[in-house]
């Protein structure tokens, strides 16, 4: 028999298989020999287990006393945070309070410039908002030249615009992430150090 | 002071964390014998165990601000007693089997007629428990003697379920290799 399930053995019989892994293991058990006998050594090892008593105890409430009578008189409180625990936690914050603001400073001069593109602002107003950048300046001269024409210039335009509106907003966006995920990962390997379990390593 | 017979477990450990050492005897008496049970199986030494588990309650005590009660205060209490148990281990001295070959289950062991003594398997069965790697000995014991499911065994022991899953297959293999060929041919005589 091929495909023998024995892997799963130990959680069937432990009962935490579900559904198809469940039927899956049931339907091979139904046509499987070898495996069925795998399955009732796991029952006789889980019986023999069973046979290595636990020794008495001393009565619980005996042992609550006796506990009770160990405990330092005041446990050690929480510390208070300190100023720079303070600190520790205002650097997501301020990590975040300036993605926010920039992100809205993005959004806002973006409304505007739609704004004034759709002639919603006054001339003045439009002018000083949207005023040509100096790639604005550069692409232009190079056209009034002739160093750049028809599909060209359009491409060069398009190229500087994006360049000036996409570009800071993905440098912004992926530098915020770093901040946040190295404060995260160094918040991670603090928090980890300080927890009062520790994992059984074999 | 906390009227025991109405106070929820949750209640208990609230007023434990503001400082109530009755509550907090009430939260021992409580789990007292299933820390016991777990250390012992992991110590195999009763006065090892007791240390242990009196231990675990005084680390309990002392670091019940952490505790979340929304989360198991006994899966809680294991994992400090695991890590009790280890400790006391290295602090007694107390060696255990470092491989389950360095069991006396060889030739030179007892007939299978003696063998069918219950104490005498019970002494056997509970070294090659002991012979077992920490880690896998571990979630033996909580899923064979304290009869725990997998989630809660990876919440105590605060390991992936497939880690759960691996160390009881790999604990249990290790223990038939060994077992096997002696006691459950005995057992099977005894059940014919």
């Amino acid at each position: 028999m091929s495909n023998h399930v024995t892997e799963w053995l130990n959680a069937y019989f432990d009962g935490e298989l579900k559904n198809g892994r469940l039927h899956q293991v049931e339907k091979h058990l139904a046509e499987c020999e070898a495996c069925r006998m795998e399955l009732e050594s796991l029952r006789g090892l889980s019986e023999l287990l069973q046979e290595a008593p636990t020794p008495d105890f001393p009565s619980p409430e005996r042992f609550a006393a006796q506990v009770n009578l160990l405990l330092p008189h005041k446990r050690t409180p929480t510390p208070k945070p300190t100023l720079f625990d303070l600190g520790w936690w205002m650097i997501p914050v301020s990590i975040l309070a300036v993605w926010v603001f920039v992100s809205t400073a993005m959004l806002l001069s973006n409304v505007v410039s739609i704004a004034n593109n759709y002639g919603l602002l006054d001339n003045a107003t439009g002018a000083w908002i949207s005023g040509p950048s100096e790639t604005a300046e550069v692409t232009a001269t190079l056209g009034q030249f002739g160093v750049l024409s028809g599909d060209s210039l359009q491409w060069a335009e398009r190229t500087e615009s994006a360049t000036r509106n996409v570009f800071p907003q993905v440098v912004l966006k992926v530098a915020v992430a770093l901040m946040y995920l190295a404060w995260f990962a160094v918040w991670w390997a603090r928090h980890t150090r300080q927890a009062p379990g520790r994992l059984i390593e074999g | 002071m906390v009227t025991v017979q109405t106070v929820s477990e949750t209640e208990l450990v609230v007023s434990a964390q503001h400082g109530d050492r009755n509550a907090f005897s009430e939260l021992v008496r409580l789990h007292a014998r299933g820390v016991f049970n777990v250390v012992y199986r992991m110590c195999g030494d009763t006065l090892v165990a007791e240390d242990a588990a009196q231990e675990t309650f005084l680390r309990a005590w002392q670091n019940l601000s952490s505790y979340h009660p929304q989360t198991s205060l006994r899966n809680w209490l294991y994992r400090i007693a695991f890590n009790a148990g280890m400790d006391m281990l290295r602090k007694e001295k107390r060696i255990l089997p470092t491989s389950i070959e360095d069991l006396p289950l060889t030739d030179d062991r007892p007939s299978p007629e003696s063998l069918a003594s219950q104490k005498e398997r019970a002494a056997l069965v509970k070294k090659a428990v002991l012979s077992l790697p920490d880690a896998s000995r571990a979630v033996l014991v909580l899923k064979e003697y304290e009869g725990m499911s997998y989630h809660e065994i990876a919440d105590a022991l605060d390991i992936p379920i497939g880690t759960v899953m691996s160390r009881l297959n790999y604990a249990r293999k290790l223990l038939k290799e060994k077992l096997e060929p002696k006691l459950f041919v005995q057992l099977e005589a005894e059940h014919v």
